[in-house]
C-alpha cells in the first residue's frame, strides 16, 4: 500500500515536473526552402528575394517552395515553375540568353575596348612627347630638398 | 500664420534665384562688378531666406501643427523630438527642401571663402549655382510645396515612417545631400572654366578640397545608409544593389575617379579636358539620381511617392543642365586642350588614366544594371530583375582590378618608371600576392572571390606595408630615433600622401570585410518555445523568456535569448517585434553582438500568440571590418583636409 | 576632344534622356503576363460559404472570366459593382460563365464581403495559394478571361473600370463568345 502510494507520488513529481529544454535545428527541407528561396524574387517587393521578404506573398511562396521540398521536386524543378509562371521577372539576374548577353558581357566588353584605345591613346602620346634633355646641372640647397620631398612621394 | 511666413520666404528666394542668375551675367557684359557684389547678396540672401523657410516648417512640427499637410504626413504627437526635428526630411518635399537648403549654404560659403582669391571665378559661381537653386525652388514651389495645408486639419499626424525612426537613418540623407552638394562648387567652377575659356593653376586647390570634402560627405552617407540596412531591415546585409542605393554609388564611382585623376592634373597639368568631363558626369549623376529617386521610373525601397508630372519637370531640368554642360564642354573642349607629355605608358600617369578607365566601366555597370529593366520594358515590354547575383558576378571583378591597381599606383614613378623602381617596388608583393592566394587555397577556401580577393589583398597590403616600412626605416635613420617616430616623421613630411595611403589601408580593410561576410555569412532559421536552445556555429542560443516592452510611441515583444559560447555565457540578445501605435506598422528590431570583429545578428521575424517564435540568426565573420574600414577611409580624409599647408602650397 | 566622341556624347545623352522619358509613363510595379495564349491550368477548390467544391474543368467549352479578388483589397471593391453588372449581361449566353477567386483571406472575412456587395456568381477559396501562383497572380484584383478552347486570352491586373470596363463588355467578351475571338486585343 505504502509502495504504491510512492510509486503514484513519485509518478506524478515527474509528470509536473517542467519539461526538459529542447534543442531545436533547421530540417534538411528547411535548409533547401531557404536555398530555393533566396533565388526567387519577391514580385511585389524591391529587389528582395522570397527568403528575405515579410511580405504575405513571399510568405505563401516559401511555404508553396516548402511543400514542394517536401514532395522531392529538385530545385531546378521549383525554379522552373514559377519561371513558367512568372516569367523571368521572378529571377533574381536577367537569365543568360538572347538580348540579355548585353548587360552581361557589356561590361567586360566596354572594358576590354577601352583598355585598347587607352593603351593605343597612350602609346600615342608616347612617341609624340620630344626626349628629354640630356645636360645634368650641379644640384641647390632648395632642389635637394625638393627631390628628398619627392622621393617620399 | 507661420508656415505662410516660411512659404513667402522661399517664394522670395526663387524670385532671387534669378537675380543671382541675372546679376553676375550683367556684371561680366558692363565689365561692372558692382553686379557680381549684387549676385553675392542674392545668394547670401537666398540662404538666409531658406533658413526661414525650414525655421517655419520646424516650428510647425514642434507645435505639431497639423493644419499643414506635410508635417500631418511625417508626424506624430507621440513621435519624438529627436524624430520630429528630423521629420523634415522624411519626405518628398521638405528633402527637396533640405536639399536646396543645404546648396545655398554651400554656395554662400563658397562665394565669400574664395571671393578675394578667385575673383574671376565669382560671376560663374554665383550664376550657376544661382541656376541649380532656380530649378530646385521651382519644383518646390509649384509641384513639391511643404507648405500646403489641409482643411480640416487632421487631430492627429500619420507619423513618420518607422524604418526612419532611427538615428543612423535620420543623419542619411543630410550627409548624402552634402556629398552631392559638395560636388556642385567644383562643377560650378568647371562651368566657370569653360564659359570663360580660362583654367588656371589656382582652379585645381579649390576644387580638390571642395571635391575631397564632397567625397567625405557621400562616403559617410552611404556607409550610414549601409548600416541602416543592416540593423534596421533585419536580413543581415547591407547593400541590396537597389536602384536608389546605386544611384548615390554612381556619383561616388565617377566622383573618385575624378579625385584620383584631378592629381594628375595638378602635377603635370595634363588632362584638363578630361577633368572637366568628369565633374561634369559627377554632377549630373547626382542629379540623376535626384530624378531617379522622385520620378516613378524605378521600384525601389527608398522612392517616395511617384507622379508624372514631377517626374516630367525634373526631366526638363535635368536635360537643361546635362545639355548646357555638356553642350559647353564639346563647344570650348579645343580652347582648354592642355599639352600632353607622356615619357612612358608604365608611369604613374598611365595608371591613374586606367584607374579612370575601370572607375567609369564600374559606374557604367551599376548605371546598366538600374537601368537595364526600364530598357527591356522600353524595348520588349517584358520585365527583368536585375539583382545581387548580377552585380556580384559583373562588378566584383572590376572593384577587384580597381583594388590591384590601388597597390600600383601609389608606387609606380611620375613620368617613367625604370624596370629597377618596378622590380624595387613590385616583385616582392607579387610573390606575396601568389603565396598568399596558395594560402587562401590550401586552407580550403574555394570561392573565387576569395581566391581573387586573397591575391589582390596580398599585393596590395604588401605595397602599402614595404612603402611605409620604407620610409620609416628611412627617417628613422636619418634622426637617430625608432621605427614609429620614423613613420611620423615621414607622415609629417608629406601629410598628403600619407592621408591618402590611410584612405587606402581603409578601402583594402573595408572590401575584406565585403568578402569575408558575404562570402562566409551562415544563417539559421528556427521555431523556438520559451526554453528551447538552438546552435550556430560555435554558439548556442537559449530563448529565456518573451515578454512586452514599451516605447514612447511603439510596444514591442521582446524576446530575451542567452548567447553562449560552450558553457560560457556571452550576453543577452534581446531582438524585438515592434508595433508602431500611430500607423500600426511591424518592425523587427535586430540584436547584435560583436566578436572576432564580426557579428553575431540575432532577429524575431514572428511571435505568434501560443508562445512560439521564429528566430533568425546570422553569422557575419568580420563585418566590423566594413564599418571600421569605411572609418579608416574617412579618417584619411580627415588627415588630408586638416594638415598644416606648406610653404609652396 | 575627337569628332567621333563628340557625336558619341550627345548621342548618349540624347539617348539616355528619351529612355527617362518613357520611363515616366510606365507603371514599376506592371509584370506583363507570359500566359497568355497557353492552357489554363486546372483547380479544384471548395466553394466560399460551402462545403462544395468547384473545378475550372467542369466549365469546359465555356468562355470562363476568373476574377481574382480579397475582401481587404480596396480596388476589388472599385470594380466589384461593375463586375456583378457584367455577369447580368452575359449570363444569359449559356457559354459564359464568371468564377470568383478569394486569395489570401479568410473564410469569415469573405463571407462578409459577399454578404455586403452581393455575389451572383461562384467563388472559391484559393487554399494555401497554389491556384494563384499557377496564374502568375501576385496581387488583386486580377483577371483572366479564358475562351472555350481553354486557352488564356486576356489578363487584366487592376480594376474593371472605365475604358477597361467598355473594353471587356464591347470587344472582348463579344467577340469571343461569337466564336470571332481570333483578334481580340487585351
Amino acid at each position: 500500500m505504502l509502495t504504491r502510494l510512492l510509486v503514484a507520488l513519485a509518478v506524478l513529481g515527474a509528470l509536473s515536473s517542467p519539461a526538459v529544454a529542447t534543442t531545436v535545428d533547421e530540417t534538411d527541407i528547411d535548409i533547401k526552402t531557404r536555398e530555393v528561396a533566396k533565388t526567387l524574387r519577391c514580385t511585389v517587393c524591391q529587389t528582395e528575394t522570397v527568403w528575405e521578404s515579410g511580405s504575405p506573398f513571399a510568405r505563401q511562396v516559401r511555404e508553396n517552395i516548402r511543400e514542394r521540398v517536401e514532395q522531392g521536386q529538385s530545385a531546378e524543378e521549383i525554379r522552373a515553375y514559377f519561371l513558367s509562371r512568372y516569367g523571368d521577372y521572378i529571377l533574381m539576374q536577367p537569365p543568360a540568353r538572347g538580348v540579355n548577353w548585353l548587360v552581361w558581357i557589356g561590361p567586360f566588353a566596354v572594358l576590354i575596348v577601352g583598355g585598347f584605345l587607352l593603351y593605343r591613346t597612350l602609346t600615342r602620346w608616347v612617341t609624340s612627347t620630344p626626349a628629354a634633355p640630356q645636360t645634368v646641372e650641379p644640384l641647390d640647397e632648395a632642389s635637394r630638398r625638393r627631390i628628398e620631398r619627392e622621393l617620399l612621394s | 500664420m507661420i508656415i505662410e511666413l516660411g512659404h513667402f520666404a522661399v517664394v522670395t528666394a526663387l524670385v532671387l534665384s534669378l537675380l543671382g542668375i541675372a546679376a553676375p551675367i550683367l556684371g561680366l557684359w558692363t565689365k561692372n562688378a558692382d553686379w557680381i557684389r549684387v549676385g553675392r547678396q542674392s545668394v547670401t540672401l537666398i540662404f538666409v531666406l531658406l533658413g526661414l523657410g525650414i525655421a517655419a516648417l520646424e516650428y510647425s512640427y514642434l507645435t505639431r501643427d497639423f493644419s499643414v499637410a506635410y508635417v500631418a504626413s511625417t508626424s506624430n504627437s507621440r513621435l519624438p523630438l529627436f524624430y520630429t526635428i528630423a521629420a523634415l526630411w522624411g519626405g518628398h518635399e521638405g528633402s527637396l527642401l533640405l536639399w536646396v537648403f543645404i546648396l545655398s549654404a554651400f554656395s554662400t560659403v563658397a562665394v565669400w571663402l574664395h571671393w578675394r582669391t578667385q575673383p574671376a571665378i565669382m560671376p560663374y559661381l554665383i550664376a550657376v549655382e544661382s541656376s541649380v537653386m532656380f530649378g530646385f525652388l521651382m519644383l518646390i514651389v509649384f509641384l513639391s510645396s511643404p507648405f500646403e495645408r489641409i482643411f480640416p486639419a487632421p487631430i492627429e499626424g500619420k507619423d513618420l515612417n518607422p524604418l526612419l525612426q532611427d538615428p543612423a537613418m535620420t543623419m542619411h540623407p543630410p550627409m548624402l545631400y552634402m556629398g552631392y552638394v559638395g560636388f556642385s562648387i567644383p562643377f560650378a567652377f568647371a562651368m566657370a572654366a569653360l564659359f570663360s575659356g580660362r583654367l588656371g593653376e589656382e582652379w585645381i586647390k579649390v576644387t580638390q578640397r571642395w571635391t575631397i570634402f564632397a567625397w567625405l560627405c557621400l562616403t559617410i552617407g552611404i556607409m550610414m545608409g549601409g548600416y541602416w540596412a543592416y540593423y534596421e531591415l533585419g536580413w543581415g546585409g547591407y547593400w541590396g544593389w537597389d536602384p536608389v542605393e546605386n544611384a548615390s554609388f554612381m556619383p561616388w564611382l565617377v566622383g573618385t575617379a575624378f579625385l584620383h585623376s584631378v592629381m594628375v592634373q595638378e602635377k603635370r597639368k595634363m588632362f584638363k579636358v578630361w577633368n572637366l568631363f568628369l565633374i561634369i558626369v559627377t554632377f549630373s549623376l547626382s542629379l540623376i539620381g535626384t530624378f531617379l529617386v522622385r520620378s516613378g521610373v524605378l521600384t525601389s525601397v527608398h522612392t517616395f511617392a511617384t507622379d508624372p508630372e514631377r517626374g516630367l519637370y525634373i526631366l526638363i531640368f535635368l536635360a537643361v543642365v546635362m545639355g548646357t554642360a555638356f553642350g559647353t564642354l564639346i563647344a570650348r573642349a579645343q580652347k582648354l586642350k592642355s599639352q600632353i607629355e607622356l615619357d612612358s605608358i608604365v608611369s604613374r600617369e598611365s595608371v591613374f588614366m586606367f584607374n579612370n578607365l575601370f572607375f567609369l566601366v564600374a559606374a557604367a555597370t551599376v548605371f546598366l544594371g538600374t537601368l537595364y529593366p526600364l530598357m527591356i520594358e522600353t524595348w520588349k515590354g517584358s520585365k527583368v530583375t536585375v539583382g545581387p547575383p548580377y552585380y556580384n558576378a559583373v562588378f566584383m571583378p572590376i572593384a577587384l582590378g580597381l583594388l590591384f591597381m590601388m597597390g600600383v599606383g601609389p608606387y609606380i614613378a611620375w613620368r617613367k618608371a625604370s624596370l629597377d623602381n618596378i622590380k624595387k617596388n613590385f616583385l616582392l608583393p607579387l610573390l606575396v600576392a601568389f603565396g598568399v592566394t596558395a594560402l587562401a587555397f590550401a586552407l580550403g577556401f574555394r570561392s573565387p572571390f576569395t581566391i581573387a580577393g586573397a591575391f589582390v589583398v596580398g599585393f596590395v597590403s604588401t605595397t602599402i606595408a614595404t612603402d611605409i616600412g620604407k620610409v620609416s626605416a628611412f627617417f628613422a635613420r636619418r634622426d637617430r630615433v625608432n621605427y614609429l617616430r620614423g613613420f611620423l616623421t615621414a607622415f609629417a613630411a608629406n601629410q598628403r600622401r600619407y592621408a591618402g595611403i590611410v584612405t587606402h589601408i581603409g578601402v583594402l580593410i573595408l572590401v575584406i570585410g565585403i568578402i569575408a561576410s558575404t562570402v562566409y555569412q551562415t544563417e539559421k532559421v528556427v521555431s523556438l518555445r520559451t526554453g528551447d536552445e538552438f546552435t550556430m556555429g560555435p554558439y548556442r542560443l537559449t530563448l529565456a523568456e518573451i515578454h512586452d516592452v514599451q516605447g514612447p510611441n511603439w510596444t514591442a515583444k521582446e524576446g530575451r535569448f542567452e548567447l553562449y559560447r560552450g558553457d560560457r555565457l556571452l550576453t543577452e540578445m534581446r531582438p524585438q517585434k515592434r508595433i508602431y501605435d500611430a500607423s500600426q506598422t511591424p518592425t523587427t528590431e535586430s540584436a547584435l553582438y560583436a566578436i572576432n570583429m564580426g557579428h553575431v545578428f540575432l532577429t524575431m521575424p514572428e511571435v505568434s500568440p501560443d508562445g512560439t517564435v521564429t528566430a533568425r540568426g546570422v553569422i557575419n565573420p568580420l563585418i566590423l571590418w566594413v564599418w571600421g574600414g569605411g572609418g579608416i577611409m574617412g579618417l584619411g580624409v580627415l588627415l588630408n583636409m586638416f594638415r598644416p599647408r606648406k610653404r609652396d602650397e | 576632344m575627337t569628332q567621333g566622341w563628340k557625336i558619341v556624347l550627345v548621342v548618349g545623352l540624347l539617348g539616355l534622356l528619351a529612355l527617362f522619358y518613357q520611363g515616366l509613363w510606365g507603371n514599376p510595379r506592371l509584370i506583363p503576363t507570359v500566359l497568355i495564349g497557353t492552357a489554363a491550368p486546372n483547380f479544384t477548390s471548395p466553394q466560399v460559404g460551402s462545403s462544395e467544391p468547384l473545378s475550372l474543368d467542369q466549365f469546359r467549352g465555356k468562355v470562363v472570366l476568373l476574377n481574382f479578388w480579397a475582401s481587404w483589397c480596396l480596388e476589388c471593391r472599385l470594380e466589384h459593382s461593375n463586375l456583378l453588372a457584367l455577369n447580368e449581361r452575359f449570363s444569359q449566353d449559356q457559354n459564359f460563365v464568371m468564377v470568383g477567386i478569394n486569395y489570401q483571406d479568410k473564410e469569415e472575412d469573405a463571407q462578409q464581403y459577399l454578404r455586403t456587395y452581393g455575389s451572383t456568381f461562384p467563388h472559391v477559396r484559393d487554399v494555401k495559394g497554389a491556384v494563384s501562383f499557377d496564374y502568375g497572380v501576385y496581387g488583386v484584383p486580377e483577371t483572366f478571361v479564358i475562351d472555350q478552347q481553354g486557352i488564356i486570352r486576356c489578363k487584366t491586373i487592376g480594376p474593371i473600370i472605365g475604358e477597361v470596363y467598355a473594353n471587356y463588355t464591347q470587344k472582348i467578351l463579344p467577340a469571343l463568345l461569337a466564336g470571332s475571338g481570333d483578334a481580340v486585343r487585351c
